[in-house]
């Protein structure tokens, strides 16, 4: 299978772009080890000593702690609500015949051409006269508006490949369609889900427009938008400032690192699936 | 793990309509003889949620939003203004910038493809170290922009290490993100660094629904690698292509708003505006939501025309290869 004939003249350019790939978030491990003195005096130098007293000023006097909490707060239900209501209108539309169906699965992906920055004027307004605004149920909602079309889809196809023969034997065996959903969808479903909720995980994590728009108290800030702050407050402390980003980054590192596959396929399968 | 292992069929497009499937379903409701009526409003039950908050929060937005860019803004709130809004964005010189460099975007899109599309092409032919690369070229792709921009932030700053590092060979410093005519192309660049990896793994996913006695035949014939590229390769993923040409381009269209508020916020001289950015600034600075409801519809329209457009030229062009 070697079309290349100069492989290791490919696998060359390859690999240095591997390193400017890592080496960045090397260098900002680095220079929060560093007290800013050492940070003045050398950029580049390895630091001296693991010192966490940056990350620690980070997380408690920044506040960076508090806005890890509220992310992980509003990120870990709006996943489980859009696992929820993806997997049972993924079931349906996929394997359940009634009318309306098709014209329900298009309104659905109608939502993916729908952007947050088109709709962001009106939606905010609407969170507003709902007095949703700037609270976690009301970015939840939003993140849970932004990413269902998407996992719709995506449970709808995967749904689509389950034998048909599974759900009529438990028909068979007495279950309610209700029953159907719980006791065979769900656990079939597993390896789907898991894929669905971690990219949705990492996008709710990752966003920094919704939650700029509908938390505009500080009480409530997101962890990215923390990190947006910091630009400001500590321009001049670059050791503190490499700490908050790594905070951070520090969690989509790890699921990164553990559940990498998972990501790629749920990406992989949102591609070749249309 | 079988989402990624079960080689999905590429459909033909527009055979997404589920009932399609028609073999895989069983009938529920009419016809359906003692069934409680509980199992005949199943399906709709299961459906409402994901519907209902899609239409509210998505499609009804939508519509309130185009209609409210024909209103006015402040002491005109509420009454019809007409075009007003949009004689007003085009008469703007920082939405005619954002504008200019969403033409930027586009003519640097193929560079913006062909790199993930050729470090896809290395990977799957198993250069050394291949599933090394993949790891890691992924990785920028899961970080979110704001982390990204901050680290460049860091990395680009006028007394930071790279200019540190040009000025120990003797180039004079650069002012990345302070210098009008270059901070546009940084910030792209660094948002093309930060999102190829996407890119690349749909790629991947792609080659996987390659024929493999495809390139065998065109090696046993003794072809090279651009021979290869060009006529196996390229028409064999001319759909996966197309998807990566409209993704990148919808993600240049509205995800760079991390990058710009943290790397540039706009500047310098509004010169790295996109008309994400431009909606933001609008409605939350300048307290303007009507204009921004308009620049919003741009933005939409422009999508549209793009999405379109690409698929039509992709189109023609795999009809002619």
């Amino acid at each position: 299978m070697s079309h290349l004939r100069g492989r290791w003249l490919i696998a060359l350019p390859m690999s240095l772009l591997a390193l400017a790939t890592i080496y960045p978030l090397l260098f900002t491990a680095n220079v929060a080890m560093k007290t800013r003195r050492d940070y003045i005096l050398d950029r580049f130098a390895l630091t001296d000593a693991l010192r966490w007293d940056n990350i620690v000023t980070a997380w408690t006097s920044v506040g960076m702690g508090r806005y890890f909490v509220n992310s992980l707060v509003v990120v870990t239900f709006s996943v489980l609500l859009l696992l929820l209501f993806g997997s049972m209108a993924g079931f349906a539309l996929s394997q359940l015949r009634f009318r309306g169906s098709s014209a329900l699965f298009l309104g659905c992906l109608a939502g993916l051409f729908v952007p947050f920055q088109v709709i962001m004027v009106p939606l905010a307004r609407i969170m507003a006269d709902t007095a949703l605004i700037d609270t976690y149920p009301g970015l939840i909602l939003v993140y849970v508006a932004q990413f269902l079309p998407f996992t719709v889809f995506l449970m709808t196809s995967y749904y689509r490949t389950i034998p048909a023969e599974i759900i009529d034997a438990a028909r068979i065996d007495g279950n309610s369609i209700y029953g159907v959903y719980r006791r065979i969808m769900i656990p079939l479903g597993t390896p789907a889900l898991l894929s669905v909720g971690i990219l949705n995980a990492l996008f709710c994590w990752n966003d920094v427009l919704m939650s700029l728009v509908m938390m505009p108290s500080a009480e409530h800030r997101t962890l990215m938008v923390g990190v947006t702050s910091l630009r400001g407050q500590y321009s001049d402390d670059i050791p503190t400032f490499a700490s908050g980003v790594l905070i951070a980054a520090i969690p989509v590192l790890v699921v990164y690192l553990f559940l990498q596959r998972q990501i790629a396929d749920g990406v992989a399968a949102g591609s070749t699936k249309g | 793990m079988p989402i990624g292992d079960t080689r999905p069929s590429v459909r033909p497009a527009g055979r997404t309509d589920p009932a399609a499937a028609d073999t895989v379903r069983r009938r529920v409701g009419r016809g359906a003889p003692g069934r409680p009526r509980g199992e005949r409003l199943a399906p709709y039950l299961l459906v409402a949620p994901a519907v209902l908050i899609i239409v509210v929060l998505r499609l009804y937005p939508l519509v309130l939003g185009v209609n409210f860019s024909f209103t006015g803004d402040g002491v005109r709130n509420g009454t019809v203004v007409g075009l007003d809004n949009y004689r007003e964005l085009l008469a703007d010189p920082l939405f005619r910038t954002a504008l200019g460099n969403v033409g930027w975007l586009v003519l640097l899109l193929p560079v913006a493809v062909a790199i993930p599309g050729l470090l896809a092409t290395f990977i799957y032919l198993r250069v050394p170290g291949h599933r090394v690369y993949r790891s890691v070229y992924f990785f920028p792709a899961v970080l979110s922009p704001v982390i990204v921009g901050a680290i460049f932030n860091l990395l680009l700053a006028f007394d930071g290490p790279l200019n540190t590092l040009l000025g120990s060979v003797g180039v004079p410093p650069t002012d990345w993100l302070g210098d009008p005519d270059i901070a546009k192309f940084v910030v792209v660049g660094v948002h093309v660094w930060a999102t190829f990896g996407m890119s690349l793994v749909v790629f991947l996913a792609g080659f996987a629904t390659l024929d493999g006695a495809l390139l065998d035949a065109a090696r046993v014939d003794g072809a090279a690698l651009p021979q290869v590229i060009r006529h196996v390769i390229i028409p064999g993923l001319s759909r996966t292509i197309q998807f990566v040409f409209v993704t990148t381009m919808i993600g240049m269209l509205t995800s760079m708003f991390g990058l710009l508020y943290v790397m540039t916020s706009g500047g310098p001289e509004g010169s790295t505006y996109l008309p994400e950015y431009y909606i933001w600034i609008q409605q939350g600075q300048m307290n303007r939501p009507a204009l921004a409801s308009a620049a919003s519809t741009v933005l939409f329209v422009i999508m549209l025309v793009v999405g379109l457009l690409q698929i039509h030229l992709l189109r023609r062009a795999g009809k002619e290869s």
